[in-house]
């Protein structure tokens, strides 16, 4: 590395307390590295310190009767060949594993890394976010749950505050019959390539009715967002193909994208109506073969 | 600048180090150990020329720093020959022509070689997948997929 990203320190606390404590010390000085796939392509300027959770034993997925528990600092391959995430709803996680960056970064970044870094495209951000996922938070003074919805803050910002760090994630129970999708719509030239769009939804059901519904969109706005009044009109209902077109014509009034590099604003209001309804249509394909073998 | 020890196995063998917190793997095995097959490319983890295996999977070395490799075992272009023998990837890929100008193939070849690691028989699907990591900028892809398809042939108990 040949810029100015020259830390003077490098600590691996051997505990959360110890990370926390080293957190408050240092402030905005000090950066967390975990897989270290995003840090060091930044390559900060103003780190002093750099804080390694390697050793905080914060690479596990553990499932019981209350959900699914994730360690910050576990691996997107991890994920990606866990059998647990196989399972619907769960595979929504998988899937977006799936879908991101390459092999070799699969294997070194982190599910905790994705999050916290707050990229408005992050795949695994929108899928965690209809999953109902609760981030647990560790700061100097003690531990708080905030539910992912509320983590994002702005491009690149978080609510974590200096002293504070991602733990673990916690993704309540579902049952067999919920159905979820993600879909992402990138340049397909390299498997780096960033999300143009990308989609996750979730329906929960009872009987032919559509208890809840979650629609995550990322890319379009500044933070992954909800697109919650296509989730209030699709939950209590019997979902139908007028009702999908509805809500894919609602997730593409409320997303507010811009004009980059990878698409125009108008081309990706555009893709987010054709992949909010596709996810849509997935996940009553999946419905279908629930049904079909009960 | 505060150094950090580390230890870490590279091609088998150990080596004690001080390193500075911002130093990469991909430097450390450059510049101070010499094995100057893994390549620098992009730098930024796009073009996959500094592949490595860490713990027989495949990492890029340049967004590695080096503190962090710390304990773990390093498998570099240079330590897949077996004394005179070359590896049955090394091998296939001189017979299949699955080189141009070369300076992707230490990282094809440290990609390839962690697919054969996690498959036992992997599809031509699986292989490109595997590789989707690795640029090769004379575009040699076609000869390489072909070569490593022919490595697992060759190969026996690896």
């Amino acid at each position: 590395m040949d810029g100015f990203f020259r830390p003077n320190r490098y600590y691996r606390p051997k505990n959360i307390r110890e990370a926390t404590q080293l957190l408050s010390t240092f402030g905005e000085r000090a950066r967390i590295i975990a897989g270290g796939t995003d840090l060091l392509v930044e390559e900060p300027s103003e780190i002093d310190s750099i804080i390694d959770l390697e050793n905080l034993n914060l690479s596990f997925i553990r499932k019981n009767k209350e959900g699914i528990d994730i360690g910050a600092t576990t691996t997107i391959n991890l994920i990606d060949s866990s059998p647990v995430f196989s399972m619907s709803p769960y595979h929504v996680l998988k899937e977006a594993a799936q879908e991101m960056a390459t092999p070799a970064i699969r294997n070194m970044g982190t599910i905790g890394g994705n999050i916290c870094n707050a990229s408005p495209a992050a795949d695994l951000s929108v899928a965690l976010m209809v999953l109902d996922t609760n981030l647990k938070i560790s700061g100097f003074n003690g531990t708080r749950i905030l539910p992912i919805g509320d983590f994002f803050k702005d491009v690149n910002k978080t609510s974590l505050i200096d002293d504070e760090l991602l733990v673990a994630l916690h993704i309540p129970l579902y049952s067999g019959s919920d159905v979820a999708s993600f879909l992402k719509l990138k340049h397909h030239q390299t498997s780096i390539d960033i999300a143009i769009v990308n989609v996750a939804v979730r329906l929960s059901f009872s009987e032919k009715i559509c208890e809840e519904a979650r629609i995550a969109l990322g890319a379009v706005a500044k933070t992954p967002i909800h697109i919650k009044k296509a989730e209030t009109i699709l939950g209590g209902m019997e979902i139908n193909a007028a009702l999908i077109e509805n809500a894919a014509y609602l997730a593409a009034q409320e997303s507010s994208p811009i004009d980059d590099v990878r698409a125009s604003a108008s081309y990706r209001k555009k893709m987010v109506a054709v992949l909010v309804k596709r996810a849509l249509e997935n996940c009553m394909k999946g419905r279908d073969e629930w049904l079909k073998s009960t | 600048m505060a150094k950090v020890d580390i230890k870490i196995w590279v091609n088998g063998e150990e080596f004690g180090l001080a390193v500075e917190p911002h130093e990469t793997l991909l430097d450390v095995l450059r510049n101070r150990l010499f094995l100057t097959g893994t390549k620098k490319g992009c730098g930024k983890g796009e073009c996959g020329a500094c592949t490595v295996n860490i713990d027989g999977k495949s990492i890029l070395s340049c967004l590695t720093l080096a503190v962090k490799a710390d304990g773990k075992e390093i498998l570099t272009i240079e330590g897949l020959q077996n004394g005179n023998n070359l590896h049955p990837l090394q091998e296939a890929f001189i017979e299949q022509g699955a080189i141009q100008c070369g300076f992707c193939t230490p990282g094809m070849i440290m990609a390839a070689k962690a697919i054969l690691n996690h498959h036992l028989n992997p599809s031509e699907a699986v292989v490109r997948t595997g590789l989707s990591g690795n640029l090769c900028r004379c575009t040699g892809y076609e000869s390489i997929v072909r070569a490593i398809l022919k490595a697992n042939k060759l190969r026996g108990v690896d």
